[in-house]
């Protein structure tokens, strides 16, 4: 039953360019257009969410990363024609060295400097992208990326895109799903829920955070590759701190540590600006106004409603409760 | 020469800014244990009211700058009822989560009620030039060092004499044992808030006519006014002020001598090198006022 529901799910997924087509012939692009960013947005999520919610280190560097991601694969494809093949990774690994480099330092502190820190590195690196025009173009952009060839795969056209992103959020859904479950996962979540008591347990709290740090940045890069790739374009506003306020709206909308909580919170989050249809700078301040209102009033997010909810259906008879 | 001395003077403006924005989170985190992500944006909201009173109402320079303090102490007052009190008995967690999405919300509405053009205030003070030996500077600095080192003499005072400054320094000792013998802690809590939006308001008044005034000034702010209370090692406001002028002095050297482009970092590269030989800041590790 459980399977059958999988395939059913999986297939209509991998189906939606031609469902698309027949339901909204002239806005199957758009629709597309949207759903590519959501399985984006849902990946670096889930890879914010692997810090955030489940060894409890509230980083703020997730724009770095996936800036690192987005400049080598951009920078290697246009200046040195390296091929996707081997870009990519190399913004995966890029971005898990530096995160490794800067977790150093950076888990000296902790609770409000780590987040400080961490916003201090997101918004040098920021500045640096901005300045050092010789190599990143600055406020010029790097412009004229190629689409992504493996071979004689080429993905150019809108569907082929949306089985990229499908895919990478698949891959980075399965990768999180088996870090955070298991023994590994149950290793995070004593470092996240009691320090002092995972130390005693002989669980060291340092390798298991930056065992998700690093992980976490390396898959912001990977996931800021495949957007470049996408969007063609990289300037250094990609990088603001801003986007470090719309994952955290993601994760806390959706509910924080749950895989099933932060994809719906991005499928939320990417769609509620297509159903406000507003300013750029309104958007920000719902944005903010939504963050702080969810997390003094629900701080498990939608994955607590959609729990709540399924256990009452579940136990009609202890609705007391 | 008077080239070096001319950006010591420029880092002491600087240092004076951030010493003051320092103050204020040191001083919140002393009495509540928590951090405001939102300090650089009372900061912004300062230099807006003071912009407001001093070039569209027309009003003489020091009655818009305690205008803007005023302004401002009662917003952070409102803030404290509003915002605050609602997140204190959660964790860190939402505490740092809920101050930061009111310094996004703060940034994006001031964009929309005031765009993104900077606003500048030049005042009298600020086109006169004082020239002393060879080191020319204009007036403003020189009122923004005075007024500075007259704010921390009257904040020491205040600590160390005053009621509400006693319980304040006694809160950020004991909070349970304050409540026992009888001080009225939210009541301190409100005040600490008041007073740390003034000196924020107070920073903005004294150094707008020198910057200009822009949405965003306030996250850079925050986090170079964070770096000084990290430095200064966590709620001491002494070691706060020191590292402050600490890290404007750094900056303001590394703009004149390094790159300008960069010398937003300096704060930055400054605290994680410090932090790495000392972990506990620079000045110990004693929490309290």
């Amino acid at each position: 039953m459980r399977a059958t529901r999988w395939v059913l799910g999986s297939a209509a997924l991998v189906a939606v360019p031609w469902i698309a087509a027949a339901v909204v012939p002239g806005q199957q692009r758009y629709v597309l257009h949207v759903l590519i960013f959501t399985a984006l947005y849902g990946a670096l999520a889930l890879s914010y969410d692997l810090v955030v919610g489940h060894v409890g280190s509230l980083s703020l560097a997730h724009p770095a990363f996936f800036g690192l991601g987005a400049y080598t694969l951009a920078l290697l494809a246009t200046e040195a024609r390296w091929p996707f093949a081997l870009a990519l990774p190399a913004g995966i690994a890029l971005a898990a060295v530096v995160a490794l480099a800067v977790g150093v330092p950076m888990f000296r502190l902790t609770e409000h400097s780590f987040a400080m820190g961490t916003l201090g590195f997101a918004i040098v690196t920021q500045v640096v992208a901005t300045n050092w025009v010789d190599f990143t173009h600055g406020p010029l952009c790097v412009t004229g990326i190629p689409k992504p060839q493996v071979g004689a795969l080429r993905i150019a056209t809108l569907p082929a895109f949306y089985w990229m992103g499908l895919g990478a959020l698949a891959l980075v859904a399965l990768l999180y799903r088996g870090l955070t479950t298991f023994r590994l996962g149950r290793a995070f979540h004593a470092v996240r829920d009691n320090e002092t008591l995972a130390a005693a347990a002989s669980i060291d709290p340092l390798r298991y955070r930056m065992l998700a740090f690093v992980i976490g940045g390396g898959v912001a890069g990977g996931i800021g590759a495949l957007y470049v790739s996408y969007v063609g374009v990289l300037c250094p506003g990609e990088l603001t701190v801003s986007l470090s306020v719309n994952l955290l709206v993601m994760v806390f909308l959706g509910g924080v540590g749950s895989l099933r909580g932060v994809l719906v919170g991005a499928a939320a989050f990417t769609a509620l600006p297509e159903i406000l249809r507003m300013a750029p700078t309104w958007r920000m301040v719902i944005y903010g106004l939504l963050l702080l209102v969810i997390v003094i009033r629900a701080p498990d997010g939608l994955e607590g409603l959609m729990r709540r909810a399924s256990s009452r259906r579940r136990r009609p008879a202890s609705s007391g409760a | 020469m008077s080239d070096l001395l001319e950006q010591l003077v420029h880092g002491l403006t600087l240092g004076s800014l951030y010493a003051m924005v320092a103050t204020g989170l040191a001083l919140m985190f002393g009495v509540v244990r928590l951090i405001n992500f939102a300090h650089g944006e009372f900061y912004m909201l300062g230099g807006y009211a003071f912009w407001y009173a001093y070039v569209e109402l027309g009003l003489p320079y020091p009655v818009a700058g305690l205008a803007a303090v005023a302004a401002m102490a009662a917003f952070g007052l409102a803030y404290e009822r509003a915002v605050i009190r609602t997140i204190l008995a959660r964790t860190w967690h939402v505490q740092l989560i809920a101050t930061l999405a009111t310094s996004i919300t703060l940034t994006n509405l001031a964009i929309i009620v005031f765009g993104t053009q900077p606003k500048e205030v030049p005042t009298r003070l600020s086109a006169a030039i004082l020239e002393v030996g060879g080191v020319r500077m204009v007036w403003q600095r020189v009122l923004v060092l005075v007024a500075a080192v007259a704010i921390f003499a009257a904040l020491e005072w205040f600590v160390a004499h005053a009621r509400l400054g006693k319980a304040m320094r006694a809160m950020s000792q004991n909070r349970e044992a304050c409540a026992v013998v009888g001080v009225d802690v939210q009541q301190v809590a409100l005040a600490t808030f008041g007073i740390s939006a003034g000196l924020a308001a107070a920073a903005a008044a004294l150094v707008s006519p020198l910057f200009s005034i822009f949405p965003d000034v306030g996250a850079l702010l925050t986090l170079k006014a964070f770096a000084a209370v990290i430095l200064g090692g966590f709620g001491y406001v002494r070691g706060a002020i020191a590292a402050a002028f600490l890290i404007g002095i750094a900056e303001s050297l590394a703009a004149g001598y390094l790159s300008y482009a960069y010398k937003d970092a300096i704060a930055f590269v400054v605290m994680v090198a410090v932090l790495l030989v000392r972990p506990q800041g620079l000045f110990g590790r004693r929490i309290g006022i």
